[in-house]
């Protein structure tokens, strides 16, 4: 049974049709990649899969279980992680404590009674923050303000929220904008570490065609709402309709 | 506050070692609640009776009390606003609410200090669940407004409707009578803990002020004060981590009711009285104004807030002729110091002294803050 799966997934604002009937199964595992152009609906596929939308009809199931009505921190408590595509961190709190916010989401469910503790008892909390620090390779900034990170470490930030809410499967939403060619490098091993060490399904939506057909097992071709190609890398780099709708007609290709 | 630039004074130019000891000394839980206690034990004599300092403050006892209680009320109301980031314009309704249910409490069912405030304090966090389903659905500006709407309603419901109740305008009397049945809250001391403290009733409220900052303390040291913070933050990716936000923002309501419940409860006690004009939009107001002028999400800061207010009500309104201006005076320091500071007085306490450590960076930063003034100064 594949981990994540969509049925007839259709999406409409107004007269709009951002999604339409978008059927698409990603196993356990494996990475998979989102492509498209601008607008062609793969943000609104995230945000109807995490909850963050709820769909004008089909279905999502994540492990057997139907996601549409619940909501996101539902969602997210079932081992589904996202990092965004903007820098969505909490700007007023160290590095430390916005990975340590996830992490306490992770160890102790959505909610939990225990203002009376101080949150330095909490040893699994503390391990696993550490060693979210160590493995995005932030430890020595780990008390600096998120805010007066520099851009590419922001990003890397975002990333380790995403890790630290320990998801099975993880929403990658363009992780390399904006940065530079070493810190993408940096990026693109850390998406290997986590499929091979952390075991972790990865979903991508990336612009960098060249890190898609480098790291993805297989690829969706969104456009205009529709699922027009899925494939492996080779498959898609030679299908027509992808050529067509993304590649600019081959011409450039 | 102070002992920032006691130390100062002592070894001005010490080694960075020292100043490290003193970072995490100052953060301990342990070192925040003996401040506090402190702070109880000197702060009515400092500012009523000792040699030239009470000269300066011109204070008195009974305004000492006032500015204890008020200050658990700013306490409890920056929970919310500075901790959490909701703006509530009818934080009036827990305090009048729980004066009330104390008043009434002492009136009709059982009559001792301690009880009655705990009552209040309970009819507060009754009233918060209420107020909470409604309020929390509402973002913004919309759940700011909505939750002053509440509070008039309260405030015209025990006013007119309930005036059966509430004695309206008139308010309540509550006789006072000795603590645990024992204790006489009225006994004024003599010798050093009449100098310092004056009577049981201050000691009374004392002891509730230090419980207030301890509890405070270690909510903010536990994951609820990571967690409020994350909230305030950014709402969308603290829910996309997987936390109930509802939950947790009930959780802060919750305990924000509470504790201005407990200072409502003690208004009550203080001035053996409950009226109306506890639940009015300007007390709603007023702790805004302490909040944001001390320092908000600051522990220190809405105490110092509270009791700059209290200086310009109750002592500036006393002066011959600039005694009419008082609230105009309030309104311009507050503008001042708001403007120059968005982190109030704390943060201006606070930037003053770790400059003093480094003179250099005092330097840099003041141009830096002219800089920053001159061209777009209004924009915080």
């Amino acid at each position: 049974m594949a981990l994540l799966e969509t049925r007839g997934l259709t999406k409409e604002f107004g007269g709009l049709t951002a999604l339409d009937d978008v059927d698409m199964a990603v196993e356990e595992g494996e990475l998979v990649s989102l492509i498209g152009p601008n607008g062609a609906g793969k943000s609104t596929l995230i945000n109807t899969i995490t909850g963050q939308l709820s769909p004008t009809a089909g279905d999502v199931y994540y492990a057997g279980t139907d996601l549409v009505g619940m909501k996101p921190f539902e969602i997210a408590q079932l081992g589904v992680g996202r990092s965004f595509q903007t820098a969505s961190i909490l700007p007023e709190l160290t590095v430390r404590e916005n990975i340590q916010v996830a992490s306490f989401a992770a160890e102790h469910g959505s909610f939990r009674i225990n203002f009376l503790r101080r949150r330095d008892s909490f040893d699994a909390v503390q391990e696993q923050t550490n060693e979210i620090l160590q493995t995005i390779d932030l430890d020595s900034k780990a008390d600096m303000d998120a805010r007066s990170l520099p851009y590419g470490d922001k990003r890397r930030l975002e990333v380790a929220i995403g890790l630290a809410t320990d998801p099975d499967l993880l929403f990658m939403d363009e992780p390399t904008a904006g940065m530079s060619p070493t810190e993408t490098e940096m990026t693109v091993k850390l998406i290997g570490d986590l499929l091979t060490e952390w075991g972790m399904t990865i979903f991508l939506v990336e612009h960098d065609m060249d890190i898609v057909f480098d790291v993805s097992d297989r690829i969706f071709t969104l456009h205009q709402g529709r699922l027009i190609a899925r494939g492996t890398p080779e498959e898609i780099r030679e299908h027509p309709a992808v050529r067509e709708a993304y590649l600019g007609g081959g011409e450039e290709a | 506050m102070s002992m920032d630039t006691i130390r100062n004074s002592f070894d001005g130019d010490s080694s960075v070692l020292s100043w490290e000891t003193w970072n995490r000394i100052k953060h301990t839980e342990r070192f925040v609640v003996l401040s506090s206690v402190l702070f109880v034990l000197l702060f009515s004599y400092a500012f009523g009776r000792a040699p030239v300092v009470s000269d300066v403050f011109q204070g008195y006892h009974g305004l000492a009390m006032t500015i204890l209680i008020w200050s658990i009320f700013a306490l409890g109301f920056n929970l919310l606003l500075g901790q959490t980031g909701l703006l509530s314009f009818g934080h009036a309704m827990f305090f009048g609410t729980a004066s009330y249910a104390a008043a009434l409490f002492a009136i009709h069912v059982y009559n001792e200090p301690l009880v009655v405030v705990l009552v209040g304090m309970l009819a507060a966090v009754a009233l918060g669940v209420v107020s909470a389903l409604l309020l929390l659905r509402l973002h913004t500006v919309y759940f700011s407004i909505v939750a002053l709407a509440i509070a008039q309603f309260l405030y015209f419901l025990a006013r007119e409707p309930l005036v059966e109740i509430t004695k309206g305008i008139n308010g309540l009397d509550i006789p006072r009578v000795p603590l645990l049945g024992i204790v006489d809250l009225n006994h004024e001391y003599s010798g050093l803990v009449g100098t310092l403290l004056v009577n049981n009733l201050y000691i009374f409220i004392g002891i509730f002020f230090v419980a207030v900052v301890a509890l405070i303390t270690r909510i903010r040291k536990s994951p609820y004060g990571l967690i409020f913070k994350s909230i305030r933050e950014n709402e969308t990716r603290t829910a996309f981590m997987g936390l109930d936000v509802w939950r947790y923002k009930f959780a802060a309501f919750l305990l924000s009711a509470a504790i201005v419940g407990l200072a409502g409860g003690l208004m009550a006690v203080n001035t053996q009285f409950a009226g109306v004009e506890r639940l009015y939009w300007s007390v709603s107001g007023d702790i805004v104004v302490m909040t944001v002028l001390g320092g908000l999400g600051t522990l220190a800061g809405p105490v110092i807030g509270t009791f700059v207010f209290f200086y310009f009500k109750g002592i500036v309104n006393g002066f011959p002729t600039l005694g009419n201006y008082w609230l105009l005076l309030l309104s311009l320091s507050f503008t001042a110091v708001v403007w120059a500071y968005p982190d109030g007085i704390w943060g201006m306490l606070t930037d003053f002294t770790a400059a003093l450590r480094d003179p250099k960076e005092l330097l840099t930063k003041t141009r830096q803050r002219i800089a920053d003034l001159v061209p777009n100064g209004g924009d915080r």
